[in-house]
């Protein structure tokens, strides 16, 4: 990928393998991944515990237990918001090349030079299956769980970013990740990464 | 008048509702709400062009009395434009003074002087709070303070969370004794006729007796987080230099002497009779002329958006006044207390502090003004009894939670985005026991004194 500055935005639907492929393109990259751990980063920079902030992650505000004074909010996923989004601008202004999960990453670095936004998406029912599996869930638990996720993931993107969430208009590439499996949906981002950054 | 008055009382939760939600600006809520009011409630409802006319109260602006009053002047119903003058020259002033450098520059200068001992800069650090906001607004007190705070707490290696709550809570307690140190109290002011030194005398004796109740409290409570960690002993060498902070020294001498005339101003009101809304026009216009190609710069850093909210929100209320809605409040709370002062007094305060530490107290306080004259009209209660009450309850109430007052607001979101983020638990801890001490202080301060 040469010397230039990588910064992979991915975004995701509560059900899909995003994550994995996130980390897999991370891995196959030789850079960084940024996802839930980088709570860690930041609850050690600032002394706190992380467990204390992982409630607050990659949730809209509660309205009525927070308020905005002159453009000051107290709600603390607000302040989480803020700090992730202090903490990547401070990774993407060093230069280090990394892959981040979530976190309106493609609106907070939006403009920077080498960063590639990607959303992926998946059919219902294979999103479905996999939600049952993976916590043994019944047809009508998996479908409410990933209702509530994907509401909160809209409301949380939606608040802090002037583009919709999965609006395709907002990213460089959507992929429906249960057409193609995870290797092949991997390799269909790593070769539009490769064609971005030829020469 | 049943249609205009269920009208009024709808627009009014409706505005309540949207403001609590924080989902559309509240200036715009307030505003589209009035307008509605004018419309709907004046218009469809009571089809009374005079309730309009009223409720905007423009008028009023070009009497000689608006601007010099000789005696105790209540105001007419409707748009406060008093509170809103004021409030517009002091934010104007306070923006002088801010880019002259002043709070950060008095910050640093306090903190070197008590040698940047944890225990006396914590105490110190919470006297200019509450000192600061008798005559500034808060929340621009807590934004220059809650981030000195978190800048030497990081040097001292101290949590800065303590600090701040404790300078969020001085500084609404601060704001309650004066009359222009918090919203509600200019608010009660303007309306009710009474004086700065009126609030010096009687809201100001019980925060001075609260203030010191407190600082023994929070010290008391944050005693063993103002160790510093490493518990090393700083070199005050090492710290920042107070007069960095100094942008020019021309600019910060002209903000503080334009400052020292309107605490001058204020305090001889009463005697002057210039009334608030002269000082305000009179200090903004100081600075302005002062300031010179600065001007326009400082006029456009105003925040015309809280001056919006409170024109939306005069006409809202001013709905409720008109329509008779107010009077069946008073009404309720007299018969409630059964004509018993005492009992009148504590349901007012409680009712005010419960409120205003759940939802924006400046709202709440508008719309109890005009219950507590009907309240003193109809029953024979001394009103001004009844407005230290409600004062003492909407200020302090407020400091109970994290979003009762824009300072807490403000100062939370400063040690949050500093990395200190202080929830509702945290937050409630300290403050709630610190609040219902306060509210105890003013009602037997108040049964004492004039019962």
């Amino acid at each position: 990928m040469g010397d230039k500055q990588l910064i992979i935005s991915i975004s995701r639907e509560f059900g899909t393998y995003g994550h994995h492929i996130a980390a897999m393109v991370a891995e196959d990259l030789g850079i960084n991944l940024y996802d839930r751990a980088l709570l860690d980063e930041i609850a050690e920079e600032n002394g706190i515990d992380a467990k204390h902030l992982e409630k607050y992650d990659e949730r809209p505000k509660i309205p009525i237990i927070s308020r905005k004074v002159r453009g000051h909010s107290n709600s603390m996923e607000d302040a989480l918001f803020h700090m992730q989004s202090e903490f990547l601008k401070k990774k993407a202004d060093s230069g280090e090349s990394f892959v981040v999960v979530g976190r309106c990453a493609e609106s907070v670095l939006k403009g920077r030079e080498g960063l590639i936004t990607i959303f992926i998406l998946g059919d219902e029912l294979t999103k479905l299956q996999d939600v049952k599996k993976k916590f043994n869930l019944s047809d009508k638990e998996a479908l409410k769980k990933m209702r509530r996720h994907d509401l909160k993931r809209k409301a949380y993107h939606n608040r802090h970013s002037a583009v919709k969430w999965g609006d395709s208009r907002g990213y460089d590439l959507c992929i429906n990740d249960s057409k193609l499996g995870i290797e092949k949906t991997v390799e269909l981002i790593e070769r539009y990464i490769e064609e971005r950054t030829r020469g | 008048m049943l249609t205009a008055q269920i009208l009024a009382v709808l627009i009014f939760v409706t505005m309540f509702v949207l403001v609590v939600m924080d989902k559309i600006e509240r200036h715009i809520v307030t505003l589209a709400c009035g307008l509605m009011t004018l419309v709907l409630v004046f218009g469809v409802g009571m089809q009374s062009m005079s309730a309009v006319m009223e409720t905007l109260n423009l008028r009023s602006i070009f009497t000689v009395g608006f601007w010099y009053s000789v005696g105790a002047e209540e105001s007419t119903a409707g748009i406060n434009w008093a509170t809103i003058i004021f409030i517009a020259g002091m934010m104007v002033m306070v923006e002088g003074m801010a880019e002259a450098g002043f709070f950060r520059w008095l910050c640093m200068k306090l903190a070197k002087m008590v040698n940047y001992k944890p225990v006396p800069l914590f105490v110190v650090f919470m006297i200019m709070s509450a000192v600061l906001s008798m005559f500034i607004d808060s929340i621009t007190v807590i934004l220059f303070l809650a981030a000195v705070t978190v800048e030497l707490a990081k040097l001292l290696k101290l949590n800065p969370v303590p600090m701040i709550l404790a300078e969020i809570f001085c500084a609404n307690l601060g704001g309650s004794a004066t009359m222009c140190g918090d919203p509600p109290n200019i608010i009660i002011g303007t309306s009710l006729g009474y004086s700065f030194a009126d609030f010096v005398m009687n809201t100001g004796v019980i925060a001075g007796i609260s203030l010191i109740v407190i600082l023994v409290y929070f010290y008391i409570v944050y005693r063993k987080a103002l160790i510093p960690k490493d518990g090393k002993v700083i070199d005050p060498a090492t710290m920042p230099n107070p007069k960095e902070a100094i942008k020019s020294k021309k600019d910060l001498a002209i903000s503080v002497i334009i400052f020292a005339v309107a605490i001058v101003l204020l305090v001889t009101h009463a005697m002057t009779h210039l009334t608030v809304a002269f000082i305000g026009a009179v200090v903004a216009v100081a600075t302005l002329l002062t300031a010179g190609k600065d001007a326009i710069m400082l006029l456009k850093k105003v925040d015309y958006k809280t001056l919006v909210f409170f024109i939306g929100l005069f006409m809202v209320v001013g709905g409720l006044e008109q329509t008779g809605v107010l009077e069946v409040i008073a009404e309720w709370i007299g018969n409630v207390s059964g004509g018993n002062y005492k009992v009148m007094i504590a349901i007012i305060i409680w009712i005010s502090a419960v409120a205003s530490a759940f939802v924006d107290n400046i709202p709440f306080a508008a719309t109890m003004i005009p219950v507590i004259k009907s309240l003193a009209a109809t029953t024979g209660a001394d009103l001004s009894v009844l407005a230290w009450g409600l004062s003492m309850g909407t200020d302090i109430g407020g400091s109970a939670t994290p979003i009762g007052a824009s300072a807490n607001v403000v100062g939370t979101a400063v040690a949050a985005k500093n990395g200190y983020p202080i929830g509702w638990g945290k937050y409630c801890k300290t403050a709630a026991p610190a609040t219902i001490i306060v509210i105890l202080i003013s009602m037997a301060v108040i049964f004492v004194r004039y019962f």
